[in-house]
C-alpha cells in the first residue's frame, strides 16, 4: 500500500491547485525516488503468509458453501422422500380411521351385541350408591320385551363387508373359548342371574349403609359400587 | 514531461470512459432483464421448472353432541389412463418376474385389484382410442389404490377426489342430507354449505431434473382453508335406537311413513329426529323414493289430531277460563247452526268430565265446549305462540313447509271448531314436539334446534341458532296440563300401554284423518303419541308419528313405539326416576 502511494502521489498530485514547497521537487524527479520503506512500512508490507490466509479463507468459504448447498439438497431429497412416506401414512391413517367409525357406528355395535347374544332390558333399574336405594322393579331381560332385539333395520352400506363377531365356540380356537362355548350357549337362560344379580346385591348394601353409620357413610359407596361390579364380573365370563 | 504526463491522462480518461460506457451498458441490460422483461422472463424460467399444486380444502364434517362423525370427508382415487398409450409392457405386474403383459392382462389385473369391471374398461378405452383421457375406475378406497399401485403399470394415472363418507349411515341420513356430484343435495350438508365447504388454495414449487423439489423454492399463493365442522344436537346413538324403533314398530302397523323425536325439554336441544323410510347417504340409489331423502319429521306438514288438545287446555287454564276439574257435560256428538257435525271417535253416553276427563278420553266435543270460552283470536295466538303456523325458527333445514297464515286466522266456523281437536290445521311432528317441550318447560318455549353452530378452523363458533325463550302460559297451567295429562297414561287412552317401571309420564295420544286431497278424509289416519318425563320434572319429550298404518288405525297402535323409545331416553341419559306418585285430578263429577 505505502509503496503504491509514493508512485501515485505524482500523478494525482498536478490535478490539484498547486501546492508550492512540498509538492514541486517530487514532481521534478518522479521516477527517480528511491523508496526507502521504514521499519513501519517494511512491516506492513504484504506477506505470503497473508495471501495464503486469504486464499484459504477464500476457499474455504466456497468449500463451506459448497458444503452447505449440498447439504442443502441432500436434505431436499430427503424431504422428498419424507414426504412421500407422510403421504403414505397419512393416507393409512385416514383409511384405518375410516373403518374405525364404520365399525364404531350403533349399526355394527347393535348388530354385533346381537350375535353375542345380548339383549336389552326394557325395564332398567336403578340404585342410588348414596341412599342404597333401588328405583324401579328388577325384571329379567327376556328376548320377548327386549327392546331393539330385531334384526336392523337402519341401513348402512358401509357395513356391507363387515363381518359380524363370531359367538364364543361358534370358532372356538382356544381351549378357553372351548370350554366357555356351552355356557354362551345357553345365553338365554344366562341373562336371567346376570339381570338379578345387582337386585339381589342392593338390599344388602342398603343395610350395610345404615349399620356403617353417618361417619362413614361417604366411603360407603365407593365399597358398595366395588362390590357391585364385582358381582358382574363375576357374571362376565360366561357371556363373554 | 508534459506529454507523457498528458499521454497518460488521455489513457486512463479512455479506460475511465470505457469502464463507465460498459457499466453503462450492463446497467441498461440489468434494468431491461430485471424491470422491463421481468415478468415474461421470470414466467418463461418458472414454466420450465415450476410445479403448480393445488392444496385441497377439506369439507368439514358435521358431528353429534358427543363429536361423533356424521358427516366426514374422505378420499377416494379414480383411475385413468390415456386410450393412446394403452399397450402391453414389460414389466412385473405384482409378480416378481419381469415378463410381457398383454393389455387384457393388466386390465385383469387392474380389475382385482381395484374391484372393477374389465369390461367396464375395455369399453372405455375402446370408445376413443386416440383419446389421451379415460377412467378405467371411479372412486377406489386407500386399500385398493394401493393394490392397483403396486401393479406398476405405466399407462394409469390416478387422480384424487373428496369423497364423503356418513359412518353412522341411515341412522342420520335424514339430518346430514348426502352429497351428489353437483355438490350438496340434502339435509344440513345443503343448509350449512356456506360452513361446511372448504376452499382449494394453490403452491408452486420449482423441481430439478431428477423431479426433487428444489429448497427454499415453495410459494404458497393461497392457503386452503378447511370447511368448518358442523355440530349438531343430535345424540347418534339416540338416533339410531329411534330408527330402529319406529323401523320396527311402522313394519308391524304396515304404516306408509314414521317419524320419532326426541327433544331435551330444558334445552330445546333435538337429540333425535328419525324417519322411516329414510336414506342411506352412502348409497342414496337404494332409496328410491325421493321422498324420503329428508326428514318428513321437518318437512311433512299433516293434521295433527287429537295432540293439539294440550295446547287448548293450556290455554284455557293460562287465561283463567277454566281449572283442571272444570265440569262439562258431553254428549257423544254435536251439531252445529250450520249443519256441520262433529263426534268423539268412539261412541259413548253423555258423560259428565272434567277437562281432566276430557284430555284423559281425547273428546272431541268435550274441548269444543270448553275450547269455544277462548275467542277464535285468542286459540289463534296462543298456537302460534307454541309456534305453530311458522317454519322452526330455530331450525335450518331444506324443506321446512313455509307456512304463511298472517296475523289472524282464515277458518271457516267449522274449521274455527276442528282446530281445537287438531284438524283443519297443520304442523309437523316437530312443531307437535315443540308444543310439548313448552308444556315441560313448565310453559317458557324454547325454539327447537338441532345444530349447536358451526366451528370454523380458526376456532370461532358461528351459525348458531337464535335460541330466545318465551313464555306462552303460565308455569303453573303448563304443571296442571302435564298433571292432565298423566291420567292419560294411568287412566284413558294410553291405558294399555305398560308402564315404565319407576316413571310418571305425561302423554296425549292423536290419531288424525288424513285428508284425502279432495274434499273430505278418507279412512287413512296419522297415529301419533307425544308425551314427557318424567311428568313431575320433565326431562324430555318424545313424540312418535305413524302415517296411514293399516293393521290399527287406532292411537294406541303407536304407544309401544312411544314406550320403548321413551324408556330408552330415560335409561340413555339416567334420569332419575319418579319418587312421587302420578298426581292426577278427578275426571268425572
Amino acid at each position: 500500500m505505502s509503496t503504491n502511494l509514493a508512485l501515485v502521489d505524482p500523478v494525482v498530485a498536478p490535478s490539484r491547485a498547486p501546492r508550492p514547497d512540498s509538492v514541486r521537487p517530487e514532481r521534478q524527479r518522479p521516477e527517480l525516488v528511491e523508496v526507502t520503506p521504514t521499519k513501519a512500512q517494511r512491516r506492513a508490507r504484504p506477506r505470503v503468509a497473508y495471501a495464503i490466509v486469504a486464499i484459504a479463507a477464500l476457499g474455504l468459504l466456497l468449500l463451506a458453501q459448497l458444503g452447505i448447498s449440498m447439504a442443502l439438497s441432500q436434505g431436499a431429497y430427503t424431504l422428498s422422500s419424507l414426504k412421500t412416506e407422510q403421504t403414505g401414512l397419512t393416507r393409512t391413517q385416514a383409511s384405518l380411521s375410516e373403518g374405525l367409525k364404520v365399525l364404531e357406528s350403533p349399526q355394527n355395535l347393535a348388530r354385533n351385541a346381537q350375535a353375542l347374544g345380548m339383549i336389552a332390558n326394557s325395564t332398567p333399574v336403578y340404585l342410588d350408591p348414596k341412599t342404597g336405594t333401588v328405583y324401579g322393579t328388577p325384571t329379567p331381560a327376556t328376548p320377548e320385551e327386549a327392546t331393539g332385539n330385531t334384526a336392523n333395520q337402519v341401513p348402512n352400506s358401509l357395513l356391507g363387508d363387515v363381518p359380524l363377531a363370531a359367538r364364543p365356540g361358534d370358532t372356538a380356537t382356544s381351549k378357553e373359548n372351548s370350554a366357555a362355548a356351552p355356557a354362551a350357549a345357553a345365553a338365554a337362560p344366562a341373562a336371567s342371574p346376570a339381570a338379578a344379580a345387582p337386585a339381589a346385591a342392593a338390599p344388602a348394601a342398603a343395610a350395610d349403609t345404615e349399620k356403617a353409620g353417618a361417619s362413614s357413610a361417604s366411603d360407603q359407596p365407593s365399597a358398595k359400587s366395588s362390590v357391585e361390579s364385582d358381582a358382574n364380573q363375576l357374571q362376565a365370563p360366561t357371556t363373554r | 514531461m508534459t506529454k507523457t504526463l498528458r499521454n497518460r491522462r488521455l489513457r486512463y480518461s479512455v479506460v475511465m470512459i470505457a469502464v463507465i460506457a460498459l457499466v453503462a451498458v450492463f446497467v441498461v441490460r440489468l434494468v431491461d432483464i430485471q424491470v422491463v422483461q421481468a415478468d415474461e422472463l421470470s414466467q418463461a424460467a418458472e414454466s420450465k421448472r415450476s410445479i403448480p399444486v393445488t392444496l385441497y380444502g377439506t369439507r368439514g364434517t358435521i358431528v353429534d353432541r358427543d363429536g361423533t362423525a356424521l358427516a366426514e370427508s374422505v378420499v377416494r382415487y379414480n383411475i385413468t389412463t390415456s386410450p393412446r398409450l394403452v399397450k402391453s409392457f414389460e414389466g412385473k405386474l405384482g409378480g416378481t418376474r419381469v415378463k410381457d403383459v398383454s393389455v387384457d392382462q393388466a386390465l385383469s389385473a387392474i380389475a382385482k385389484a381395484s374391484g372393477g369391471d374389465v369390461a367396464t374398461m375395455q369399453k372405455n378405452i375402446a370408445a376413443d382410442p386416440k383419446s389421451d383421457f379415460a377412467y378405467l375406475v371411479k372412486g377406489i378406497d386407500v386399500a385398493h389404490y394401493e393394490a392397483v399401485r403396486a401393479l406398476q403399470v405405466p399407462w394409469l394415472y390416478p387422480e384424487q377426489q373428496a369423497a364423503r363418507s356418513y359412518p353412522t349411515g341411515a341412522a342420520t341420513g335424514n339430518v346430514t342430507g348426502f352429497m351428489g356430484t353437483d355438490g350438496a343435495q340434502a339435509g344440513l350438508e345443503l343448509a350449512y354449505q356456506k360452513c361446511l365447504a372448504g376452499t382449494n388454495g394453490s403452491e408452486t414449487y420449482e423441481r430439478g431434473e431428477d423431479g426433487v423439489q428444489l429448497p427454499g423454492s415453495t410459494v404458497t399463493q393461497k392457503r386452503a382453508k378447511d370447511g368448518g365442522t358442523l355440530v349438531t344436537t343430535i345424540d347418534s346413538d339416540l338416533q339410531y335406537m329411534a330408527s330402529q324403533d319406529i323401523a320396527d314398530a311402522a313394519q308391524q302397523l304396515k304404516a306408509e311413513s314414521a317419524t320419532a323425536t326426541v327433544v331435551n325439554a330444558k334445552t330445546g336441544e333435538v337429540l333425535a329426529v328419525a324417519d322411516y323410510p329414510t336414506v342411506d347417504p352412502n348409497d342414496v340409489d337404494a332409496t328410491k323414493d325421493p321422498g324420503a331423502y329428508g326428514s318428513r319429521a321437518l318437512t311433512a306438514a299433516y293434521e295433527p289430531g287429537s295432540t293439539i288438545k294440550a295446547a287448548i287446555a293450556a290455554a284455557l287454564i293460562d287465561k283463567g277460563l277454566a281449572s283442571p276439574t272444570t265440569q262439562a257435560v258431553v254428549p257423544y256428538s254435536r251439531t252445529f247452526p250450520w249443519g256441520g257435525t262433529i263426534h268423539d271417535s268412539e261412541f259413548h253416553p253423555t258423560e259428565n268430565l272434567t277437562l281432566t276427563g276430557i284430555l284423559r278420553d281425547s273428546s272431541n266435543v268435550g274441548i269444543t265446549e270448553l275450547g269455544s270460552k277462548l275467542t277464535t283470536q285468542q286459540r289463534y295466538d296462543v298456537m302460534r305462540e307454541f309456534g305453530l303456523f311458522e317454519p322452526e325458527p330455530a331450525i335450518d333445514y331444506p324443506g321446512q313447509p313455509t307456512m304463511n297464515y298472517g296475523a289472524s286466522p282464515q277458518w271457516d266456523k267449522q274449521t274455527d271448531i276442528n282446530s281445537m281437536f287438531g284438524q283443519g290445521i297443520s304442523t309437523t311432528a316437530m312443531q307437535v314436539s315443540s308444543i310439548y317441550q313448552t308444556l315441560a318447560n313448565q310453559g317458557v318455549r324454547i325454539p327447537l334446534h338441532m345444530v349447536k353452530g358451526c366451528q370454523t378452523e380458526d376456532g370461532k363458533t358461528i351459525d348458531a341458532p337464535d335460541v330466545q325463550s318465551k313464555r306462552v302460559v303460565s308455569a303453573a297451567a303448563a304443571t296442571q296440563t302435564v298433571d292432565m295429562l298423566q291420567s292419560v297414561v294411568t287412566g284413558g287412552t294410553l291405558v294399555g300401554m305398560k308402564p315404565i317401571s319407576g316413571y310418571n309420564i305425561a302423554a296425549k295420544t292423536g290419531t288424525a284423518e288424513v285428508a284425502d286431497g279432495a274434499k273430505g278424509y278418507g279412512a287413512d289416519r296419522i297415529i301419533s303419541v307425544a308425551g314427557m318425563a318424567p311428568a313431575e320434572d320433565p326431562q324430555y319429550v318424545v313424540t312418535v308419528t305413524f302415517t296411514k298404518p293399516q293393521t290399527t288405525k287406532w292411537s294406541s297402535g303407536a304407544a309401544p313405539a312411544f314406550r320403548t323409545l321413551m324408556s330408552q331416553v330415560l335409561e340413555k341419559y339416567r334420569v332419575a326416576p319418579s319418587t312421587t306418585q302420578a298426581r292426577t285430578y278427578p275426571s268425572t263429577w
